[in-house]
């Protein structure tokens, strides 16, 4: 036995159209079974990234394989991928069932077994009283599903998804983001999943890569991208954080005369390098602080009320002011909360301090 | 209280309503009355009769020029819908200048006079000596429908999600494929309106098939136009219900067609703006 095949691999993988690079030579595994999000703004390059795996735009350079075969020159119709389109794409002269079978008739499979298993994929997207609808009978949500059993039903090495939930409203989403999950775990397939939602990427995947500007920022677990971003981008663009520029001096960033931040260590930085820290707005105290933290005077100058937190800007230097957030935990009254005006300590451990250089 | 307004029908819209399908039904009413008059008035009902179409149907003349007539229709209709689909397929894909410039040498027929397309037709056959026949009349015809159909399958085209085609290539489907099983499926409503718009349009065209017909058999406009020369016969007001009957039908049948199909919605939806998108 061999070691088994990274589901997609990508090296040095570029596309430019005309003089404009969308995407700048990725590389990038994914593992079999994984559930793996591209996150980036619009136009960062992710869908473009997709749509080459797909085998719907040539690279310009680099190599795509997946399951170990190099497919970068194999026309989309050979390759053992499937896609769940933003836009659905349902085909609307074709009812529920002959849409999802699609793929199956393709590859001659014989009619008794495509109508076992469209009604096994039916049933996988709970859609099996709609079999002899049109798509355009259906609800968004209902179209979705149809579109994610239409390319789940050929079993692809990869299944890719470009947004499918960008369409559908909050609460509908949130449900799909389950439903998605669930199926992928019960199914096994490899998801390659594209979204600009940090919040998606974040709840759903196994691993996240961060993309901007055509380029991979940071690639790891959610948890690892969240509590320790590489990058001042990836740092802003998941979750809020305390980016605070400054100069490196003595084990600790001088963020403005009045303000310093002590690092834990120093990473080979010389004095007088320019970088920056960011710290969470959930790591940052402005009660009960304890010795070992790094604490800051400062006014409080804004509070707002979010129900299960209170989220604090607080000015500790000219300006530089922190989001603070604080859950309000049940022994507290709203006499505990800080009026604008407070004069209060912030403080954080030092390691919740990120340096991005 | 606005939503009160919106439902009072102002009294002066309605009026100039009526007033316009009458203008605009009331003479083609006269025919379909004097086509069923027992005597040869035009001005004067007399009573009810078939006899006008009984003299049609015994004009073999008549006859000949509706087949000819019918003919050339499908003729024209089948043969600029698979050019035009072609042609406008071709369009959708080239995204360069020179193909946005096609584009719009292509509508140019819909805005030349007939008339200049007529006479440039008839300088063009006789400038290859062609005999002129029903031939020459179904060239002229295929040309100047091409337009139609391009632009009705365009629109469609357009509205088609993009996606879609490569859902198909996704799903196993080599381009050929995909336009096969998916692209023309979905263009079906359109086919079919852009081929009964073709029908209709052409039947009873007369200024292209006046310019570019033989002597014999004339297209049936043609023959109306020669024979209303010789004084106006009642059995030309039967001909004329009869082919507003069967236009009447193909507008039906244009609407009916793709309900048949299960689709929501219907070609002549493109014509009448019935639909969304």
């Amino acid at each position: 036995m061999t070691t088994p095949q990274p589901a997609v691999t990508l090296r040095g993988l570029t596309k430019a159209f005309g003089p404009e690079t969308v995407v700048d030579s990725v590389d990038l595994d994914i593992a079999p079974g994984e559930f793996f999000s591209l996150l980036g703004p619009s136009g960062c390059g992710k869908t473009t990234t997709l749509r080459m795996i797909a085998g719907f735009n040539d690279p310009t350079a680099g190599t795509i394989r997946v399951g170990g075969q190099d497919v970068t020159s194999t026309p989309a119709h050979k390759r053992d991928v499937n896609t769940v389109f933003q836009s659905y794409a349902l085909f609307e002269h074709l009812d529920v069932r002959r849409n999802v079978g699609f793929g199956l008739r393709r590859k001659g499979i014989d009619r008794r077994t495509i109508d076992q298993r469209v009604g096994e994929a039916l049933e996988l997207v709970q859609l099996s009283d709609r079999a002899k609808d049109r798509p355009t009978q259906l609800s968004g949500g209902q179209r979705q599903r149809v579109a994610l059993a239409r390319a789940l039903i050929n079993r692809p090495q990869v299944l890719l998804l470009d947004e499918p939930l960008a369409a559908l409203d909050l609460k509908l989403r949130r449900a799909m983001q389950l439903e998605l999950q669930s199926i992928q775990r019960e199914v096994g397939i490899t998801f390659l999943f594209v979204t600009h939602d940090q919040d998606e990427a974040l709840s759903m995947s196994d691993r996240i890569a961060i993309m901007n500007q055509g380029v991979i920022e940071q690639c790891g677990t959610p948890e690892h991208i969240y509590e320790n971003p590489a990058s001042v981008f990836a740092a802003g663009f998941i979750g809020t954080s305390n980016l605070m520029p400054g100069t490196f001096d003595n084990g600790a960033v001088q963020v403005c005369p009045e303000l310093r931040v002590p690092l834990v260590g120093s990473n080979g930085l010389r004095p007088g390098d320019r970088v920056s820290v960011a710290i969470r707005p959930e790591k940052i105290w402005i009660s009960e602080l304890t010795p070992s933290m790094v604490q800051v005077p400062g006014t409080v100058v804004a509070s707002s009320y979010h129900g299960a937190t209170t989220q604090y800007l607080v000015d500790v230097a000219p300006g530089v002011t922190l989001t603070v957030l604080e859950q309000n935990l049940p022994r507290m009254s709203t006499g505990d909360r800080w009026t604008p005006g407070s004069r209060v300590q912030v403080g954080w451990l030092p390691e919740h301090t990120v340096l991005l250089t | 209280m606005s939503t009160r307004r919106v439902e009072r029908r102002p009294a002066a819209a309605v009026t100039i309503t009526v007033l316009f399908f009458a203008w605009l039904y009331l003479p083609i009413a006269a025919v379909v009355l004097f086509s069923f008059n027992s005597v040869k008035s035009l001005s004067t009902f007399e009573g009810f009769s078939t006899r006008w179409y009984s003299d049609f149907f015994h004009d073999s003349t008549l006859i000949t020029s509706l087949s000819a007539s019918l003919l050339i229709a499908s003729v024209a209709a089948v043969a600029s819908l698979v050019l035009g689909t072609m042609l406008a397929l071709g369009l959708d894909r080239v995204r360069s200048r020179s193909g946005r410039a096609v584009g719009a040498v292509t509508l140019m027929p819909l805005v030349t006079p007939e008339i200049v397309t007529g006479v440039a037709a008839l300088l063009f056959f006789t400038g290859l000596s062609m005999k002129l026949s029903l031939v020459t009349v179904m060239l002229a015809e295929i040309t100047f429908s091409i337009a139609y159909v391009t632009v009705i399958v365009r629109g469609r085209l357009a509205a088609m999600d993009p996606q879609v085609e490569e859902a198909a290539r996704d799903l196993g489907c080599t381009p050929f494929q995909a336009l096969r099983k998916v692209t023309l499926p979905t263009l079906v409503p359109a086919l079919l309106g852009a081929g009964l718009l073709v029908f209709a349009l052409v039947f009873d065209d007369f200024v292209l098939a006046f310019f570019t017909t033989g002597v014999d058999p004339q297209p049936l406009p043609v023959r109306i136009y020669s024979s209303i020369r010789f004084g106006v016969s009642p059995a030309i007001n039967a001909v004329g219900t009869l082919m507003l009957a069967f236009s009447a039908l193909l507008i039906v049948a244009a609407l009916l067609l793709p309900r048949l199909f299960h689709r929501r919605s219907s070609s002549l939806d493109l014509i009448t703006g019935g639909e969304r998108r």
